[in-house]
């Protein structure tokens, strides 16, 4: 997936300014920044929930910049939102069934490459009663549950928003589990995450964002020793 | 486990029907009336039921949409003698093409704005019926509306009409199940608790609420020529905005998580008035506080508050084997 320049304002906020990326299936790149640099507006452009004023996205050779965000959804972009977006009024079955819905409108084909439910939710370390209302699920379970859901649509991009907010220790285990479930999947994942640890760790490559503009992209090493980056999050010191 | 809760279920379902079957024996033939226009009105909280318990999309029209279908069945019998199945299915298909048309206009409202537009087209469809004297038939309505039947066959009594509407009513609810298990019924019930969560889940959500109103008014067109074929005559007085409020008050007391609540809101709404009679001045009083109790004790109906208070009662006596269950069933 390609994403080249793409460009969003809201009013007078610059939210993205041409800010360009790759990703590539069986990688996790990082999408970090301080508070409102625009990391959650990128999800939004990418997936299709906010429109946006230019830039072209290319995914699988194919331009979806003009399509709608349930197309993309169809051709293969799935994604979490900070605060889980689940069926609250359905039960866990009807939660579950529909990302298998959508993998069914893709086509798609059981390969025994993917994951399966059982190997989703083991990584997931959820142990569901079907009929039970979504509401009994915890904060983090569900957190947990909306990537679950997400990855049983057998998505070619995964967009994550933020996904080890507010979970404990065992539960962040949890994502990463679920993370390289889909890399071994060969999808592309897009983590957007305060929590450094997570991020230096399962990250191949990361993208920096400041003010709606990309100050940096590298490994996480290069990331980490970066000048423009370490001024981004810690400000210039007096002597410099 | 799955199976022993489905043969319970099958089993409900049959004596429910044998029962209902069994119903008209020895009751009067009035009571008989009351209880066709249930099974007609029932039909039409089913389609609510399908736009707003399902999809979340609240309609106000579904008064109009019922009187579009007896309109139908009425202009195509007395005006142009067309058979009566062939009307049925007209009033059917019709009311399903002009609720499109409605649905493809109003569904780039969202929330209360759709709900708003929606008592605009009750409104105008009344206007319509009240006002196009040359086909509508004006104040007057259309009156000697042949009987239903088929062929030679014809309906000649209520008993009759009992039999036929339950027949519909009967076929319409286990369509409506079977939606509402299947992908189509959650994609409704996606857009009903997160619109934007849907859209990301391939739903397109703007066809899909289409798809639903369409049902809907399927459902109200066959509603609506079942009753002229039942009534005989048609005027505008029935079809009006209050009526379809009716429905609402009637979905939201029974509950709107599953069928059995539009069948206990329609039955209850419909008899309570005839088993108090004595009481008529202060029936709307009852209602009135009746459902504003309801709505802050049961905000999900008389079925959902029922399930919680049935899963209070059994949850204490059988913790621990509920807690055994949980651990055998975990996966991994």
């Amino acid at each position: 997936m390609v994403l080249d320049k793409l460009c969003k304002r809201f009013g007078g906020v610059v939210a993205a300014d041409e800010v360009s990326f790759n990703l590539s299936p069986a990688r996790v790149h990082g999408l970090i920044g301080p508070n409102g640099s625009g990391k959650t507006t990128m999800l939004n452009l990418i997936s299709g929930v906010t429109d946006m004023d230019a830039g072209k996205i290319t995914l699988a050779g194919e331009d979806i910049t003009h399509k709608p965000n349930y197309t993309r959804a169809r051709r293969g972009i799935a994604r979490t939102f900070q605060h889980p977006r689940l069926l609250k009024r359905c039960d866990i079955q009807s939660n579950l069934y529909l990302g298998i819905d959508l993998a069914d409108k893709k086509g798609h084909v059981a390969n025994p490459q993917d994951a399966s439910l059982k190997e989703i939710l083991a990584a997931a370390g959820l142990k569901l009663d079907l009929d039970e209302s979504i509401t009994t699920l915890s904060y983090g379970q569900q957190k947990l549950f909306e990537i679950v859901r997400a990855l049983l649509t057998r998505p070619k991009v995964l967009l994550l928003d933020e996904p080890a907010a507010g979970l404990n220790s065992k539960e962040m285990e949890q994502v990463d589990a679920l993370i390289g479930l889909a890399v071994r999947s060969n999808t592309a994942v897009l983590l957007v995450e305060h929590s450094m640890d997570l991020i230096m760790n399962i990250c191949h490559t990361i993208t920096v964002l400041n003010f709606g503009r990309k100050i940096a992209e590298g490994v996480p090493a290069e990331i980490q020793s970066n000048d423009a980056v370490i001024e981004a999050y810690l400000g210039r010191g007096r002597s410099a | 486990m799955i199976a022993k809760k489905k043969l319970i279920a099958l089993l409900l379902l049959l004596a429910g029907l044998t029962l209902a079957a069994l119903l008209p024996l020895g009751i009067s033939n009035y009571m008989l009336r009351v209880i066709d226009m249930m099974l007609i009105t029932y039909v039409c909280v089913l389609s609510l039921f399908v736009i707003f318990g399902m999809t979340g999309q609240m309609s106000f029209a579904q008064a109009g949409y019922w009187g579009l279908g007896a309109y139908i069945t009425a202009i195509l019998t007395t005006k142009f003698g067309v058979a009566p199945l062939l009307a049925l299915l007209v009033s059917a298909l019709g009311t399903g093409l002009f609720v499109a048309l409605v649905g493809m206009a109003l569904f780039r409202l969202h929330g209360h704005y759709f709900g708003f537009a929606t008592i605009g087209v009750v409104m105008t469809l009344n206007g319509i019926f009240q006002n196009w004297t040359p086909v509508t038939g004006g104040a007057n309505g259309i009156g000697n509306i042949p009987p239903f039947g088929i062929g030679e066959w014809h309906i000649t009594s209520d008993l009759g009409y009992f039999y036929l509407l339950l027949f519909f009513a009967v076929a319409i609810s286990l369509v409506t199940e079977w939606i509402h298990r299947s992908a189509l019924g959650r994609s409704f019930m996606a857009i009903r608790d997160n619109e934007i969560a849907a859209k990301c889940m391939g739903v397109n959500s703007y066809f899909t609420k289409n798809v639903a109103y369409v049902i809907s008014g399927v459902y109200c067109g066959i509603a609506g020529s079942l009753f002229a074929f039942l009534s005989s005559y048609t005027s505008a007085t029935s079809f009006v905005f209050p009526q379809s409020v009716l429905y609402l008050v009637m979905l939201m007391l029974g509950g709107y998580n599953s069928l059995l609540g539009p069948i206990i809101g329609t039955v209850l709404l419909i008899m309570l008035p005839e088993w108090f009679r004595p009481l008529q001045e202060y029936i709307l009083l009852v209602y009135g506080i009746g459902v504003i109790l309801l709505m802050v004790v049961m905000p999900d109906g008389l079925i959902g508050g029922g399930k919680k208070l049935y899963a209070c009662v059994v949850r204490k006596k059988c913790q621990p084997d509920d807690f055994d269950k949980s651990a055998d069933n975990g996966i991994g």
